[in-house]
């Protein structure tokens, strides 16, 4: 059995990890909450910017030759990997790249080439562990993205699209469903899927986006503004997959550290027990030897 | 004379700046300022960094330093959606005049008719927009 002394020392170690655990715990659910208002306060802004590309391109003339909706035959697919800074986030940074690794086989098996790009430190280092090239990567904004973090990557992957770099572009991200569930989502970014711009076909009922087809005047042709608003929709969709993972990144490290903190105190409550046991039985075992030595004195 | 008044909500990526009734809008559009009251027809123009102005009235007046965006105008609603709107005590000039700075050497280095240049470009103009509004 360990000796008293041997126990408290274990004891005070998972208390000091059970502080560790439980302060990050602590801020990684105060910043969850602002992550989520981050994703809600970017979500009117996103629908209205689509809104406004489905009026503009249903006024353009033709839209299927601007350069981020031309399709062409697929050679070399573009997947950005979105994975987190640090770890200690549970299985956050493993199943997003054991999906990657999926995509990855499948489009070596339908014959395309794969150029990596990743957001995160995590996502980084196992590429390089696995001696992959990465084309571009991004780090050090992945749990508190800014719209201009976004733009600097959308920038990037228009930049590998025009220049037939790539000729399709996949984004693989942890998606946020909710404080315990995080699930990653594969979804084509490049070319911008034609559906994007047809809008739903259904009359809508809401009279505010009824107005959207009235007759507008254009400053400059609709043609124009649709030739800038395709990037733009580009750096927002980018915006929400960063966000997204964001909040789960923080989501799935509140939850792995309140279970590690769990853990921790179920470990001290049962170190404390093996320490009081060890130490009744040492008393006990003392007892014994003052009365069997003072038997022996009488006797 | 009080003129009538119109909803505006402006929005960015990082949520909603101001959403309230205005008599009038000012702004600048690719083609030129504009100036929006109520009724105006129905338009939806591309918008160039400047400062965006929102008359509550003729005296209380609402500016915000706007990088790129879009205006559209229907049904006596606007609806401004640009990639950054700062109220003008929140400019920090010494960081404008940095990232102009950096603006114009990213220009140089940029060649001629790349997309590097066209942003490079873009930057410029926003970060001069920007320190107009903040004198």
């Amino acid at each position: 059995m360990a000796s008293q002394q041997d126990i408290r020392r274990r004891i005070a170690s998972v208390r000091n990890t059970h502080k560790i655990t439980k302060a990050l715990e602590l801020v990684a659910s105060a910043r969850l909450r602002r992550a989520q208002t981050r994703i809600e306060e970017m979500r009117p802004y996103a629908d209205r910017m689509q809104e406004l590309m489905v009026g503009t391109a249903r006024a353009a003339s033709s839209f299927r030759n601007l350069p981020l909706m031309q399709r062409r035959e697929e050679k070399r697919v573009g997947v950005v990997i979105f994975s987190g800074d640090r770890g200690l986030a549970g299985p956050f940074n493993g199943q997003v790249m054991r999906r990657a690794f999926e995509l990855e086989r499948k489009e070596r098996a339908d014959g395309h080439e794969v150029v990596w790009t990743v957001v995160g430190r995590k996502g980084g280092s196992t590429l390089r562990f696995r001696r992959f090239e990465v084309a571009a990567h991004w780090e050090g904004f992945v749990d508190k993205p800014t719209y201009h973090d976004a733009q600097a990557v959308a920038h990037k992957l228009a930049e590998l699209y025009t220049e037939e770099q790539v000729d399709r572009v996949v984004v693989v991200y942890n998606k946020f469903v909710s404080a315990l569930v995080q699930r990653v989502v594969v979804s084509d970014l490049l070319p911008i899927p034609e559906h994007v711009l047809e809008g739903s076909d259904e009359e809508d009922p809401d009279p505010k986006k009824q107005a959207l087809r009235g007759d507008f005047i254009y400053e400059p042709e609709p043609e124009e503004i649709l030739e800038r608003l395709l990037p733009v929709y580009l750096e927002t969709e980018i915006y929400r997959a960063l966000l997204e993972s964001a909040a789960s990144f923080l989501a799935a490290q509140m939850t792995a550290m309140r279970n590690a903190s769990k853990n921790a105190n179920d470990l001290i409550d049962s170190l404390t027990l093996q320490m009081n046991r060890a130490r009744q039985a040492e008393i006990t075992q003392e007892i014994l030897e003052v009365v069997a030595g003072a038997d022996a004195l009488t006797a | 004379m009080a003129r009538s008044k119109f909803p505006v909500e402006v929005l960015t990526p990082e949520g909603e700046v101001f959403s309230d009734e205005v008599e009038m809008l000012s702004t600048r559009t690719v083609v030129g300022s504009i100036g929006v009251l109520a009724h105006h027809e129905p338009v939806l123009a591309r918008l160039e960094p400047t400062e965006l102005r929102l008359y509550r009235s003729d005296s209380e007046i609402v500016r915000f330093a706007q990088a790129e965006g879009y205006l559209q105008f229907a049904e006596n609603r606007a609806l401004v959606l640009v990639e950054e709107a700062i109220a003008p005590d929140e400019l920090d000039r010494a960081t404008l005049e940095s990232k102009l700075a950096e603006a114009r050497a990213a220009l140089e280095r940029a060649e001629e008719g790349t997309e590097q240049r066209a942003r490079a470009e873009r930057d410029l103009r926003r970060y001069e927009a920007f320190l107009s509004v903040g004198h």
